[in-house]
């Protein structure tokens, strides 16, 4: 046995001869290879990816978008100009975070960046999660689609936090587009049309997340022009189980409606529910990141049908015509359900990733980026006719106001223009 | 006397019926935490381990109430039948949890009683993933709705100021006996001396002729079927079932047994109900974004003043 | 037992693994071939490894050396993260240089120990644990909610990469690295390299000092270390101090390569017990043991699961559509975490690569018991 002392240390010995011979062997093969390693890219291939929260409690909302930008793959017949159009499908999640995590976000952006196949950049879910990859994705000069982010500060400039959006810009140039409608657009929206539902009295909760919190303080700075007194803001713990006692508290102020700026994955469902239980019978708002089935099973139908309202940027997929019809039928036959709200955006963010790949017509990262920047009057997808403004945002302004009614969603009418 | 006690505050203003709505909300979810860390105490009373997969096993048993519930179509009987279906899962979830927690005793922390305590520590989080990985499989990554199969409307009539349900009453009717038959086993049965006596020195309880794998196993037992008990009534209570429920309210419930001198049964009921109460009037009079930070600020103050938790007496730890 | 064995001949490969890692960014073509199967940078997950094992040489202080029960090392790691993002970012007036924002990251992590230890060391084991888990949660919540300091869930970002000094900036062309952080990532792999190296140096010596001695006699036996005039709450006041300063370095340089404090949910409860658990299976109280299980554990998440999903994902998927719930490794992720950490403790109780005089004292101690039983 080796002396008492020396095996709790390092024993920097000689080691065995067979490891310094494999060390030797990897740096010699290293050597012979040499650039073969190196992949050149495939000149007739190019590659798009998602990164989206593909494990945990955001999946079945981020399948429906995957599901959408592959029909979208589908439909160009893998074929885009002279190239072969890969999809993959990058999980920004881990499950033992069950959410989308800094990490796997940063190293999806850096995996992107560094593939040469790689053209565009579909993503990401959480606006949070955008802020990691944009910076990366920005140095690459890699286009990145978002069909998800609605925290205003990712493009617009002075309305988000200081120093938005430049911070994400390192190179100074625009990489990053949305063909979402933003949050400044649909925060006021949904306050005027609590105000047209004879709303005078709200109190506001968020999930204190970067779009929860975002959307609700829009929410109130609209409240305020309009004359609803807002009666109180708080933010939820997203991890607690219950807010009886929130409810309780609430239920004393007397509120005409509460609005919940957050997601189904931050206890939409919970708040519901509990108002219930704390025998609230006021009106519930919520944004679109609750437009999915999932809030209405995770509230329970019983708890949220004709009280609970919740906005949605674009059209329900009930109400689409035209393309937006077509589109609604190809993914019912295609994947045996209707699709969900974020389906349509993950279409028109596959759409719009091939439409700049073949318009740009070769194979340049930067010429792709322009050629998506110029993108106008774009109508190949499912959401009719927009285009792209300087801040890379999308000129769709409909806003969707829909109810709750008989465990469905039920459009109710378009706000704004 | 407590009803009248209830009519009175309710009314009598808004302010003092809304404290009596926070305590009585706060005393409710507490004893829920109180059944849980019932679990947590009793098996670091008798063999020094944190049983992370605790909450789990808790989550499990939510999770087989759900699936009987939709299966059998539990939540569409008439209200009576509906007692009925409780009852029925009141028994088919403890005897699951029980089970479950017995066979995690036998198949992971036997072998190890003699291997270091944090070598243990470590098996239980282990288990408690493998649990968790099985809720994930089970039920998928979203929260799920449990179906309301109890009435919603405040007893006290409609316009009262403070609100009383049936699920609130359910609670109490269901914790309150399953802790006092719990104490009387405890204090007064063959198997209750058997189980004190091995907290309190295991080599000795053998040299006394207890049979000390059998008391442990029995203690595993009473603790799952306390859980069991607790993840019916929690479904009842919270609506709201996902397979990451075990790890927060087993945090809390932990944190209630520590609270109230851990291995001290009386101590988690304790410290269950105080961790209810302060959550909930944190939520009402602090605000809710700090409730959960304060739960632990008060342990953290608690333990710098009174060192074994509320009822704890102090011990020498073991030389 | 072969088992055990083969680990004894695996402690033999650290030379060689050493040299693997100091010259690991060089062989480009390897790190290319391996990128080009498995879609992954092996060089940049080998950076956040380095980064873990010093968070988690910080917790072996504690657990390890004193015997305490650690589980909220997160909170610290936030601290240093968060320290480094106040530092650093365009939105704070400070602007400090890198090697200050280290320094003082690991001294404000440090204070934030002493201030948590001073009146709560002399609980006794689990009260303990349960005080360091609660300081977690609080410090989470804290981060969270401080919105006007730390911008809440957004998190302070983007954080600058360190300057280089010129004479350096000069020097890395010439081996055919570009010099700006953000550009290539072996920058920061011989950065979190280099200091990793510098912890496992201090530490070796340390444990052998009259102070890693005093630990271990607070470890073993508290009342016959207070007979013998050792000053226990000193004793442990400086490791859970020292494990604080390291765990904040670590998180001053997660903060800094991630660039970004990331949000205080990367900071949880679920955090602090991995990062136990790789200590627990590696060996407690010794550092090659530390290492191997941050490499195992970190590997695992970080590594082996997006590869194997990437893997199952072509087989079953094809290029389109989305994975089979069942067949996607994520979704067992935990069951194999478990089942590991359930069988490692059950074969190798003191772990992978035990100090010697754990593994000495428990041999003895089990030989005791089995006598008494």
């Amino acid at each position: 046995m080796a002396p008492e002392n020396q095996p709790s240390r390092f024993t920097f010995g000689r080691g065995p001869l067979v490891a310094w011979v494999a060390v030797a062997g990897l740096v010699l093969v290293s050597i012979l290879l040499g650039g073969a390693g190196v992949r050149p890219g495939n000149p007739h291939l190019v590659k798009i990816v998602s990164s989206l929260p593909r494990t945990g409690s955001a999946k079945a909302q981020t399948d429906t978008i995957v599901n959408g930008i592959s029909i979208a793959i589908e439909e160009a017949k893998g074929k885009c100009g002279d190239f072969d159009v890969v999809f993959a499908d990058w999980d920004d999640a881990t499950a033992a975070a069950g959410q989308w995590t800094a990490e796997a976000e940063t190293a999806n952006a850096r995996r992107a960046a560094r593939d040469p196949d790689v053209m565009a950049y579909i993503g990401t879910y959480n606006s949070g999660a955008a802020k990691m990859s944009m910076p990366i994705l920005n140095r690459a000069e890699l286009l990145m689609i978002s069909p998800a982010n609605t925290w205003p500060g990712l493009t617009k400039p002075g309305k988000g936090d200081p120093g938005e959006p430049e911070i994400y810009r390192p190179t100074g140039k625009l990489n990053y587009v949305r063909v979402v409608p933003a949050d400044d657009l649909q925060g006021p929206l949904s306050a005027k049309w609590a105000h047209e539902l004879g709303v005078r009295r709200v109190f506001i909760l968020d999930d204190n997340q970067v779009y929860g919190k975002g959307i609700a303080t829009l929410f109130i700075a609209a409240c305020h022009d309009l004359g609803i007194t807002v009666l109180g803001q708080e933010s939820i713990d997203d991890k607690a189980q219950e807010f009886k006692a929130l409810m309780t508290s609430i239920k004393a102020t007397d509120p005409d409606l509460i609005y919940f700026g957050g997601t189904t994955q931050t206890k939409g469902g919970q708040i519901a529910k509990d108002m219930v239980a704390a025998g609230l019978t006021c009106k519930l708002m919520v944004p679109d990141a609750c437009y999915e089935d999932a809030f209405i099973e995770a509230a329970g139908a019983a708890n949220v049908n004709d009280r609970c309202y919740v906005t949605f940027g674009g059209l329900p997929t009930d109400e689409l015509r035209g393309p937006g019809h077509e589109f609604v039928e190809r993914y019912q036959a295609r994947f045996g359900r209707p699709p969900e709200g974020y389906a349509i955006y993950g279409y028109e963010a596959g759409k719009v990733a091939l439409a700049a790949i073949e318009r740009a017509g070769k194979k340049d990262r930067a010429a792709i980026i322009a050629a998506c920047l110029a993108i106008r009057d774009f109508d190949q997808g499912a959401l009719g006719r927009w285009s792209f403004d300087a801040n890379g945002d999308t000129t769709v302004k409909t806003i969707s106001g829909n109810l709750v009614h008989d465990g469905r969603f039920q459009f109710v009418k378009v706000l704004g223009d | 006397m407590a009803a009248s006690l209830l009519l009175a505050a309710s009314e009598s203003g808004s302010t003092g019926a809304l404290l009596l709505q926070y305590c009585l909300d706060g005393l409710t979810s507490g004893s829920l935490f109180a059944l849980l860390a019932l679990g947590y105490t009793m098996v670091y009373g008798i063999i020094e381990l944190i049983n992370f997969a605790h909450g789990d096993v808790f989550m499990l048993g939510s999770f087989l109430a759900y699936t009987l519930v939709a299966r059998l179509g539990l939540d569409r009987l008439d209200p009576a039948g509906r007692w009925g279906a409780i009852a029925l899962l009141l028994v088919v979830v403890p005897v699951f949890c029980a089970t479950l927690n017995l066979s995690i005793d036998r198949l992971v922390y036997k072998p190890l009683r003699k291997a270091p305590k944090l070598a243990q520590l470590v098996s239980a989080i282990g288990a408690s993933f493998v649990l968790m990985n099985i809720g994930l499989l089970w039920g998928g990554p979203a929260d799920r709705n449990f179906p309301a199969l109890l009435p919603q409307q405040n007893l006290l009539g409609p316009d009262a100021a403070v609100r009383l349900t049936t699920q609130d009453l359910m609670v109490i009717l269901v914790t309150l006996p399953v802790m006092i038959v719990l104490a009387i086993v405890v204090k007064y049965t063959q198997l209750g001396r058997a189980m004190r006596a091995t907290a309190q020195d295991p080599t000795a309880a053998r040299l006394m002729g207890i049979h000390v794998d059998r008391v442990i196993g029995a203690t595993f037992v009473i603790g799952g079927a306390m859980a069991g008990a607790a993840s019916v009534i929690y479904s009842l209570y919270i609506h709201t079932i996902s397979f990451q429920m075990g790890f927060q309210n087993g945090l809390y419930a932990f944190t209630a047994a520590v609270l109230g001198g851990i291995g001290n049964i009386p101590g988690a009921v304790l410290g269950g109900l105080v961790i209810g109460l302060v959550r909930s009037l944190s939520s009402g009079y602090v605000g809710e974004r700090w409730t959960s930070a304060l739960v632990f600020v008060i342990l953290i103050a608690i333990l710098v003043f009174r060192p074994s938790g509320l009822l704890g007496s102090r011990t020498r730890e073991k030389v | 037992m072969n088992g055990h064995r083969l680990l004894a001949r695996c402690d033999n490969l650290w030379a060689p693994c050493l040299v693997l890692a100091l010259v690991y960014p060089f062989l480009t073509p390897l790190e290319n071939l391996l990128f080009r199967y498995t879609e992954m940078s092996f060089g940049a997950q080998l950076t956040y490894i380095f980064i873990y094992a010093i968070l988690a040489l910080g917790l072996n202080v504690v657990v390890g050396y004193t015997g305490l029960l650690h589980l909220g090392i997160a909170a610290f790691f936030g601290i240093g993260a968060y320290i480094t993002g106040i530092l650093r970012v365009a939105a704070y007036p400070f602007q400090l240089d890198f090697l200050s924002t280290l320094f003082l990251s690991a001294l404000g992590a440090a204070l934030a120990g002493v201030c948590l230890g001073a009146p709560t060391l002399r609980l006794r084991g689990d009260y303990l644990a349960i005080v360091t888990l609660g300081f977690g949660e609080v410090t989470r919540f804290t981060l969270r909610n401080l919105e006007a300091i730390t911008a809440g869930t957004r998190g302070l970002n983007p954080i600058p990469p360190p300057g280089i000094p010129s004479p350096l900036a000069r020097l890395l062309p010439t081996l055919g690295i570009a010099p700006d952080f953000a550009l290539d990532y072996r920058l920061f792999y011989y950065l979190c390299l280099g200091v990793l190296l510098l912890v496992i140096w201090l530490l070796g010596n340390l444990e052998r000092s009259r102070w890693g001695r005093a630990c271990v006699a607070v470890r073993e036996d508290e009342l016959a270390a207070a007979c013998m005039g050792l000053r226990i709450m000193k004793v442990k006041l400086s490791a859970f101090a020292l494990s604080a300063a390291l765990a904040g370095l670590a998180g001053s340089l997660y903060a800094t390569t991630l660039g970004s404090t990331a949000g205080p949910d990367a900071f949880d409860f679920a955090r602090s017990i991995t990062i136990l658990a790789a200590i627990i299976l590696g060996g407690l109280g010794s550092l090659r043991g530390t290492l191997l299980g941050v490499f195992l554990l970190v590997g695992f998440d970080n590594v082996l699961t997006p590869l194997v999903d990437g893997l199952l994902q072509r087989w079953t998927a094809g290029a389109t559509g989305s994975a089979n719930f069942w067949l996607t490794f994520s979704n067992w992720k935990l069951m194999v975490f478990g089942l590991a950490l359930i069988l490692m403790t059950r074969f190798r109780p003191e772990g992978l690569l035990p100090s010697c005089r754990i593994q000495h004292e428990l041999h003895d101690e089990g030989a005791i018991v089995e006598g008494a039983a």
